[in-house]
């Protein structure tokens, strides 16, 4: 891991310029341009508030389209590069075939160039936070390393699967498919304060409760758009009792994706 | 201390198709049950390879299609890692294994230097620093802010070569790109080539199916064979040996059409053959000694005005001589059926080696010959280098002097030496 920070420094600059890259590439010839960052979020966040409007979903007293908004962008984030990521070895097959450079630069190229439209969608963020007349407390200095934790829960992922994907590309087009079935098992659409509601005071599923509860949290991007929420509309503190599990998870599928990947990485242009 | 260090390096490929997921896990479960597997055949693409090249020194890699050249090469770029041995470089490498590897199609040309410097390796400064320095010497001043999807291919693999060649680095590694561009960007590249190795002193490894190219750059010629170092030492000999097994292998593809002919159809080589200086049948010439070759025609319609001519060419058909007969033999008229033409040749000027054949009759008014053919029949000149000639195709009947001036004295002597006068 030592070793994988000191190549992150060592090819900073081949990082950005990637990254450059890839934003120049994808919305160089579009007419909207970067606009395109905040579609996906914003129509989302339309729908999904079009259908709260039938289903009734309690978000106390946040409005419910901010909330969602707060929710959808880690959301998207996570999802976008962690699919990106597992496609980004075979997609760069010409170069890995050509020149060498440790090769997780490219699944990090694609959490960077993420982050870039993560950044553009704070901005519509912002804007909807000034209409709902909301501050930002001083919890929001929280942001940063909880973005971190989400680039580390997203490379967890990224990392192996970018590596199984050079040899079963099965990898990269169920991935999509599971991601999007785990949105609905976080807190995307409804806030988390609902689940908790259910499972720890209500105890709706009896004994099973509590390890439900665990269970649900252990998918970090649970805590993660939680922790959002929270420090950008409520004013409070992470709960860091609800990113627990998910950060023990991380803590130990990270190192074994790194590893795998590594251990991959030499056959790569062997067999991409 | 080397710089490069090759330690016994084999490399096996798996032959066939990559499996799918199901069958793995399928070939997983036979093995958790302990039941045999079927090996999959292995393929060795470098086999047991072990040298050592130290700094400065420019080695040509050279073989055959599939002789494991590139295969080596990407264990020295480590885009690839070997199956057993090990290879340890002392320096920073830059790859320019296919120039352009990299360019992206939207992007500027301007951008492009940034993305594929980077790329390559190189600092963001040091890009700034040689930016001008790399778009003068692609020659695309006027195009660098347009989209490279819009150059042709030259102009594109020229900016890539001017930015592989830009790299700093101790050892280049370069895979054919010095056949790039037209003809005077190639005197370029080969000129920048020449610059970075004779007066920068960089280590080079460069494979090529130039021979010529090998010979003229190297300092040590490596000749691989299935993966295996056949020959590795001075360049001449080694192409040298390498043209020989070129030649071996040609003639023993026997099926494979080597001559290239065309015929009007008035007109068919028969039989083509070679006599020594005692008009005994031979397959091979030897230096500085008559020769004959004779050609048997057979002769399908009636001809008028035939002249006939042949040539010698290298086996990659560089032409190095033709004769013809149109001063000596004046032929109105040749009826139907078989001839025999004979060329004698006085001491053979042809330096030992490998050559082809070529042969060409006109006839009448036509414009083309009405048979050519090239690449007719190889030979091998024999016979020893005299001292005087250290390489090319030629012996040149010269002589030195040391005159200091006295022209009277060199006139004089010139005459006498001169065996035509």
């Amino acid at each position: 891991m030592i070793q994988a920070a000191k190549n992150i420094v060592a090819y900073r600059e081949l990082l950005m310029v990637l990254a450059w890259k890839n934003i120049t590439l994808r919305y160089k010839q579009a007419y909207i341009g970067i606009a395109w960052a905040v579609f996906k979020p914003v129509t989302l966040m339309l729908i999904f508030t079009l259908v709260k409007s039938f289903v009734g979903i309690d978000s106390g007293h946040i409005p419910y389209p901010i909330l969602t908004f707060a929710a959808l962008i880690p959301w998207i984030f996570f999802q976008e590069a962690t699919a990106e990521g597992v496609g980004s070895v075979v997609s760069n097959a010409n170069l890995i075939r050509k020149i060498y450079f440790p090769r997780e630069i490219f699944p990090l190229t694609s959490v960077m160039t993420k982050l870039v439209e993560l950044g553009i969608n704070f901005g519509i963020l912002a804007g909807l936070m000034v209409y709902y007349g909301m501050m930002p407390s001083i919890y929001a200095l929280w942001l940063p390393l909880i973005i971190l934790y989400t680039v580390l829960a997203s490379l967890s992922i990224a990392l192996i699967g970018a590596a199984m994907n050079v040899y079963y590309r099965d990898v990269a087009t169920a991935l999509p498919i599971l991601l999007s079935l785990l949105m609905y098992a976080s807190p995307v659409i409804y806030p988390l304060t609902l689940v908790k509601e259910k499972l720890l005071t209500n105890q709706a599923a009896g004994e099973w409760s509590n390890l439900l509860y665990t269970l649900y949290t252990l998918n970090p991007i649970a805590g993660v758009i939680d922790a959002f929420q929270r420090v950008l509309l409520y004013g409070q503190a992470p709960d860091f009792a609800a990113m627990l599990p998910g950060m023990v998870l991380i803590a130990i599928l990270l190192p074994i994706s790194y590893i795998v990947f590594k251990r991959a990485e030499s056959y790569f242009a062997d067999v991409v | 201390m080397a710089i490069i260090e090759v330690n016994h390096v084999t490399k096996e490929y798996s032959l066939g198709q990559l499996q799918s997921l199901k069958h793995t896990i399928q070939r997983a479960a036979a093995k958790l049950r302990g039941q045999p597997l079927p090996e999959r055949p292995l393929f060795k693409a470098l086999n047991d390879v072990d040298f050592k090249v130290e700094a400065g020194e420019v080695l040509g890699i050279i073989g055959h299609n599939g002789a494991g050249k590139s295969t080596l090469l990407k264990m020295l770029a480590q885009i690839s890692v070997p199956t057993r041995g090990n290879v340890k470089i002392h320096g920073k490498v830059a790859p320019l294994i296919e120039v352009g590897a990299g360019l992206i199609g939207d992007l500027t040309g301007r951008e492009n230097v940034f993305l594929n410097g980077a790329i390559l390796g190189m600092p963001k400064a040091e890009i700034k620093k040689k930016f001008d320095e790399i778009v003068a010497f692609a020659e695309l001043e006027e195009f660098i802010d347009t989209p490279i999807k819009r150059y042709s291919s030259g102009m594109s693999v020229r900016l890539g070569f001017a930015i592989a060649t830009s790299v700093d680095a101790d050892i280049l590694i370069v895979d054919e790109v010095l056949a790039v561009g037209d003809l005077a960007f190639q005197r370029k590249c080969f000129d920048r080539m020449e610059d970075l190795i004779k007066r920068q002193n960089k280590t080079v490894l460069l494979v090529s199916h130039n021979i010529r190219q090998v010979q003229r750059l190297c300092t040590r010629v490596i000749l691989l064979d299935h993966g295996r170092i056949n020959q590795d030492g001075a360049p001449q000999a080694v192409c040298d040996s390498f043209y020989e097994q070129s030649d071996a292998k040609i003639n023993a593809n026997a099926a494979h059409a080597k001559a290239r002919t065309r015929t009007s159809g008035d007109l068919e080589l028969m039989e083509l053959g070679f006599l020594d200086q005692n008009g005994q049948k031979t397959d091979h010439l030897s230096f500085n000694q008559d020769c004959m070759i004779q050609f048997k025609i057979r002769v399908y319609q009636h001809l008028s005005d035939v002249t006939f001519g042949f040539g010698f060419h290298t086996t990659d058909f560089v032409y190095l001589t033709t004769h013809n007969s149109e001063e000596q033999l004046h032929i109105n008229y040749l009826p139907l059926g078989e001839h025999d033409v004979l060329c004698k040749i006085a001491r053979l000027a042809l330096l030992p080696g490998i050559y082809s054949l070529r042969f060409g009759v006109t006839a009448g008014q036509a414009a083309g010959a009405i048979f050519y053919g090239e690449n007719l029949k190889h030979f091998q000149v024999v016979g020893d280098l005299p001292v005087t000639v250290r390489e090319g195709f030629f012996a040149l009947d010269a002589q030195w002097l040391l005159t200091d001036g006295k022209d009277t004295y060199s006139r004089d002597i010139a005459v006498a030496g001169n065996p035509m006068s």
